[in-house]
């Protein structure tokens, strides 16, 4: 693992990404677009599955699934970029792992919700375990900067 | 320009030593726990605003926009819980945020996201109530909404680099 992370280390997208002034920063910030796109959705949709604005039609929220999409790509690449700056920080660290099940988690239960939504059944218990991930998932990447072992290891 | 005295930081500092605050967030957890009540906040200001901004644009059609606003308290709720946590950061350090220039912006762009709801209230949300699920609100409504949307962007942004902008190493056209 550590040959590994040495040779992203020193690959020349990490080298930038560590090096240029601003390259790390906009990641950063690209980065909180997206989630905030992604999980804000997440949210939205939880809240209308919990009762919130029952009056809109469950159906028409699928409308704001583009823009889900659109925030979890921002997210996945700004995230490679911030990974591949320092991929031991990340892969050492079991916070990491954390962030990533609860998303997922959240994508799962929260499709579960929308189905049984669908169906006319209760999705409440559902989406509410969905919205408890989105903010899990949220917190455990800001937790990221608090846990980490190690930096680099190159 | 600061000498007032709620913002003048060693007296903030003072006080944030006396109530126990600074000690609070220097404990072990305190400003991880603190951080994770903001972003929880932001998550459901975000949430339930932007995505209120993004129907008045024209996304997701369908979405009845005065069931849609039923989320704007929550989205209320977060913002209070925002606040509430940056206090507590702010109280802890005054100066590295009173001198900061990314930390300034922010509370201008804070302000005009105000200011632009206070308008919005006033002048479009009438109209707003009465647009049907299918149809797009009135350009004033859809202004207000990209001026919202943009005010929330930047505010995340200007969040985001607050700790590049530390005083007093930093750079700034201003101060």
């Amino acid at each position: 693992m550590n040959d590994l992370f040495v040779a992203i280390e020193h690959s020349a997208l990490s080298l930038w990404m560590r090096e240029d002034p601003y390259a790390y920063f906009i990641a950063l910030i690209l980065h909180a677009f997206g989630m905030a796109l992604l999980v804000g959705g997440g949210i939205v949709l939880c809240l209308r599955m919990l009762g919130v604005g029952s009056g809109a039609r469950l159906e028409a929220f699928r409308g704001f699934l583009p823009v889900m999409w659109l925030g979890a790509l921002l997210a996945v690449v700004s995230g490679v970029g911030l990974l591949w700056a320092y991929p031991a920080k990340a892969l050492t660290n079991p916070v990491f792992a954390l962030k990533f099940a609860c998303l997922i988690g959240a994508v799962l239960l929260t499709r579960r919700a929308w189905r049984i939504g669908a169906l006319s059944a209760d999705p409440r218990r559902m989406a509410g375990l969905a919205l408890a991930l989105w903010f899990g998932g949220v917190v455990a990447g800001k937790m990221l900067l608090h846990t980490y072992k190690v930096l680099t290891v190159g | 320009m600061m000498d007032a005295a709620f913002l003048d930081p060693e007296v903030i500092a003072q006080w944030g030593r006396d109530s126990g605050i600074a000690q609070m967030m220097y404990s072990r957890w305190g400003w991880p726990i603190v951080e994770a009540f903001h972003f929880i906040g932001l998550c459901l200001l975000f949430g339930a605003v932007a995505f209120f901004d993004l129907r008045m644009l024209g996304i997701a059609r369908g979405v009845s926009l005065t069931a849609l606003h039923r989320m704007i308290p929550y989205g209320l709720v977060g913002f209070a819980v925002s606040v509430t946590s940056g206090l507590l950061f702010f109280i802890a350090v005054p100066d590295q945020y009173l001198y900061n220039p990314a930390f300034q912006t922010k509370m201008a762009l804070l302000g005009l996201a105000g200011l632009n709801m206070v308008l919005f209230y006033a002048f479009a949300a009438r109209a707003v109530r009465t647009t049907g699920p299918d149809d797009l609100p009135p350009l004033r409504a859809r202004v207000f909404g990209a001026v919202s949307l943009l005010c929330w962007l930047g505010v995340m942004t200007c969040g985001r680099v607050i700790t590049a902008f530390r005083p007093p190493w930093h750079w700034c056209l201003w101060c």
